[in-house]
């Protein structure tokens, strides 16, 4: 409960490092290291509090407690079901994944992608665990989640019914890392059932932190096969299934035998000479472990006997292990749909593959500030957060003749308020780009405006604002600079988000937000510079002690703003006005004398004259969106960040900013520049504080 | 123009956290419920409502009412995302300070005036769980009691939940604990303006 410290302790944590692979944030604070040390100490193996062997933690709707399916279930230690269970025998295999009492076959379907690589597979599944070395019943499983990767650690009691497990289990019924890491999935999801139903691009991407692709296939892209064989080769992780077009269809199985509505993992493209021409023919992988194709180039289907035989051994695949071969055009027409999840960099450590380039940016949308719904709203549309990229070096092996650099943009909304606000729901989320101008280029960070919006029309966009997780596509521009502008459909909608920039080539992306400045106003006042009109005006106000209270401030400043029309408020409150005062006070009498009242008295004067000319349409008030042209004319300028916490603070409701908000913002401002400035003495632009100087300044 | 698509069935449960509370905390999801209304978030507008409310049926705190602008402060100094509304559990917590902050209050008004003096107050704040120094007593007094130095339950609670939170917060960027702390121009802005 420390507020906004906490978000800034956060932001500090990042950027040290924590999050990254090597270095992942620790789910609910729970240790690996020190809670298996304190199981092998005491000799007891580990219970996990957190996600109890119990059963809330299956489900809650066809999993709840007491339904039909789960009913007689037990929990059971792999050590207590088999005499000599194993964590993986003979590395990870496809084969370890057979589908239990769960509709997460789209789960299923990116685990068994995992482990067609290595080195993907040991960072989300670490390596050092077993039944036999150090066993303490803890096992513990890394996964990304919108932008960093989470350690989550679990106890190995696993739900069994009638001797079985109940969800995910290997083909040979010893092996356990693939039920542990469901298990550990389920945990960072809160149950087993919220696992059921998803999208394999979800779970490709909490997998391995990449970016994923969707490709339909009614109208299949002219170099799908090309595209397919190239993901392969560069390390990606691929998946199709077969559109259902009514829920009963689901998990139907067509008279070939293929499923509908599951997801299939895709495992290789090959080309091979067939009666003397070359055929495109795919492998497809069920996760079922069984149920596979029947029709030409399945398994000892007559097809292969017209091969070499080389060709033939070195594809060929007979057993019933769910994994299949098909020709392109049979999957084209059977199939509906590739998801292509390109892994980033950092995971792809073999020179074998060719590696993206990535940039990553956390970013806010906030009700009045920066969430400024889709262009369709031209007065806020360019507060949303900004996004330079520069694209320098175009595409080496181009599919057409086109000069362009390829780059895929992400759009993850981050559901971190889900456990906050029961049953948000995703927002509608998109993006557009535009094209930076010629004389724009290479200008100073700045914040583009309303006017630039209004005389650029967008270059590309992304497909659709749809409300689900990721928004992500693929685009291929001439060498320049690019503004991408996140935004949820509708103005004013609160969400966090994660922006992924992935291109072929170099590329060079920024996030576009202004500078934190402060022009003050240095012009000294002195008694003297003091009319005398002023000074009986202030002889009348203060009264006998010739100072000026808080309490006479609020009535001074309320009956001036009472007699205009030309501004709204609910009157200065007695806070505001203690603030104010406390900022001027110089002399800490916590009353302002003479020369502090004229200070106070011009700057109010100036604000109102700012609040006057912004307020377009006179209606008194100031909309929260125009704040950052405000600030602007007062002589601040501040980033997103910024403008999010004043417009939270100081707006009202309904997202507007009376005066006295208007006033009592701009002198907390000033004055907090001021403080920063007397006492920032470093050259790292920091300033170093006790708990008392600390509460000395926060606590006025 | 954009058009949306259309939206997907939703899927993430939100039953599962409420399933697994105790049933004082169910209790409590309740009254929440009904304070915060549909979004599930207390504005400053509720929260003041609420804080009135409360002091209404306890004549013996004497308050002239808690202000819009002190309810923005309270809900500002404990929100993390800027959202400017308090969440189900920052506001349990806030409940939970108030009520033992209230009880402290009551016992520490030795002479039954309704409001703490300046010489009942380094009692009350430290049984509060804040034992500062003099200089900073009087200078909360300055700034937060009226001209007579007596604080009122409107005030002493604004101040008490600022005081939590300044604590906190100092906390939490003091990893190292060794008593300092070192904050940019951008993080000093946010943990000011954003108070």
């Amino acid at each position: 409960m420390s507020g906004i410290a906490s978000k800034i302790q956060h932001q500090r944590a990042l950027a040290a490092g924590v999050g990254s692979n090597y270095n992942a944030v620790k789910y609910l604070g729970q240790d690996f290291e020190a809670l298996r040390q304190q199981c092998l100490q005491s000799g007891k193996l580990f219970c996990d509090d957190t996600f109890p062997a119990h059963p809330t933690v299956l489900g809650f709707r066809e999993l709840a407690p007491n339904s039909s399916k789960t009913r007689g279930v037990t929990w059971k230690r792999p050590t207590e079901l088999t005499s000599s269970p194993q964590f993986i025998v003979g590395g990870a295999t496809r084969t370890d994944i057979c589908q239990g009492a769960l509709g997460d076959c789209w789960l299923l379907a990116a685990i068994a992608s995992l482990t067609l690589n290595e080195e993907i597979l040991a960072r989300v599944v670490p390596h050092g665990q077993s039944f036999q070395d150090n066993y303490a019943g803890i096992f513990h499983f890394q996964f990304w989640q919108f932008g960093e990767w989470v350690e989550v650690v679990i106890d190995d009691r696993l739900p069994v019914k009638d001797g079985e497990l109940v969800f995910v289990h290997s083909a040979q019924g010893n092996e356990f890392w693939s039920a542990l890491l469901e298990k550990a999935y389920a945990k960072l999801n809160g149950c087993y059932e919220a696992l059921s139903g998803g999208t394999t691009t979800e779970g490709f991407e909490d997998f391995t932190g990449g970016i994923a692709e969707v490709y339909e296939l009614r109208r299949p892209h002219p170099q799908l096969f090309k595209i397919i064989s190239k993901a392969l080769q560069t390390g990606s992780l691929l998946g199709c299934s077969i559109d259902i077009t009514s829920s009963a269809e689901t998990e139907a199985v067509t008279s070939q035998k293929l499923v509908k509505g599951h997801a299939y993992s895709l495992t290789g493209a090959e080309e091979v000479d067939y009666r003397g021409r070359p055929e495109k023919l795919i492998r497809i992988r069920n996760p079922w472990g069984q149920v596979e194709w029947t029709g030409p180039w399945s398994d000892n289907s007559r097809e292969w006997s017209q091969i070499s035989a080389g060709e033939k051994s070195r594809l060929s695949n007979k057993s019933e292990d769910g994994e299949f071969w098909m020709s392109f055009n049979d999957f084209l027409r059977h199939y509906s749909r590739v998801e292509i999840c390109n892994l980033t960099p950092d995971a792809l450590t073999s020179d074998r593959f060719k590696k993206w380039d990535l940039s990553r940016f956390e970013g806010n949308w906030r009700r009045g500030s920066t969430a400024g719904g889709c262009r369709n709203y031209p007065t806020t549309f360019w507060t949303n957060p900004q996004y330079v990229i520069k694209l320098d070096e175009a595409d080496d092996d181009p599919d057409d003749n086109e000069v362009g650099c390829s780059f895929l943009v992400g759009l993850i909304q981050k559901n971190r308020r889900r456990q906050r606000k029961m049953g948000e729901d995703m927002h509608t989320i998109g993006f557009a780009i535009y094209e930076i101008p010629k004389e724009c280029i290479g200008q100073k960070v700045v914040h583009l405006n309303k006017d630039f919006f209004s005389r650029n029309q967008s270059k590309a966009r992304s497909e659709t604002f749809i409300n689900l997780r990721e928004v992500c596509n693929r685009f291929k521009l001439p060498p320049g600079e690019y503004l991408v502008v996140p935004s949820t459909f509708e103005p004013n909608k609160d969400a966090d988000f994660c922006l992924r920039v992935f291109a072929e080539k170099h590329a060079e992306t920024i996030e576009m937000d202004d500078k934190i400045d402060a022009k003050l106003d240095e012009t000294k006042i002195t008694e003297a510079d003091i009319d005398a009109k002023f000074r009986g005006l202030f002889n009348q106000l203060a009264g006998e002690d010739s100072e000026i209270s808080a309490f006479e401030l609020r009535t001074i400043l309320n009956k001036v703003v009472s007699k205009r029309t030309d501004v709204k408020t609910d009157g200065f409150s007695l806070d505001t006005c203690r603030n104010m005062v406390n900022l001027l006070d110089q002399d800490g009498s916590a009353k302002l004398g003479l020369v502090e009242f004229k200070i106070l008295w011009t700057k109010i004067d100036r604000y109102l004259n700012i609040f006057r000319k912004l307020d377009v349409d006179r209606s008194g008030t100031m909309s929260s969106h125009e704040m950052r042209v405000a600030i602007e004319e007062a002589g601040f300028s501040l980033n997103n960040a910024l403008l999010q916490s004043i417009v939270a603070r100081y707006s009202d409701q309904d997202l507007t900013i009376d005066f006295d908000n208007f006033v009592g913002c701009l002198i907390r401002l000033e004055s907090m520049f001021r403080i920063f400035k007397t006492l920032s003495k470093d050259q790292n632009g920091e300033v170093q504080f006790t708990l008392k100087q600390w509460l000395n300044i926060t606590m006025l | 123009q954009f058009i949306p698509s259309q939206p997907p069935p939703p899927r993430r449960p939100t039953v599962f956290a409420e399933q697994n509370e105790s049933s004082e905390e169910q209790q409590f999801r309740k009254l929440f419920q009904q304070l915060a209304g549909d979004d599930m978030e207390v504005s400053p507008a509720e929260l003041m409502n609420i804080m009135n409310r409360i002091v209404s049926r306890h004549p013996d705190l004497k308050t002239d009412g808690f202000s819009i602008e002190n309810c923005r402060s309270m809900v500002a100094v404990m929100d993390s995302d800027s959202t400017g509304k308090l969440g189900f559990h920052e506001f349990k917590y806030l409940w939970n300070n108030i009520k033992k902050w209230q009880g402290v209050y009551k016992a520490y008004d030795a002479d039954r005036s309704g409001t703490i003096s300046a010489t009942e107050l380094p009692g009350a704040f430290k049984a509060a769980g804040f034992p500062l120094n003099d200089a900073l007593y009087q200078m909360i007094i300055r700034r937060y009691s009226d001209e007579g130095g007596n604080m009122d339950f409107d005030n002493y609670i604004g101040c008490l939940v600022r005081l939590d939170a300044m604590c906190r917060a100092f906390q939490t960027l003091d990893k190292d604990q060794d008593g300092t702390i070192k904050v940019n121009i951008q993080e000093w802005l946010q943990l000011t303006m954003y108070s």
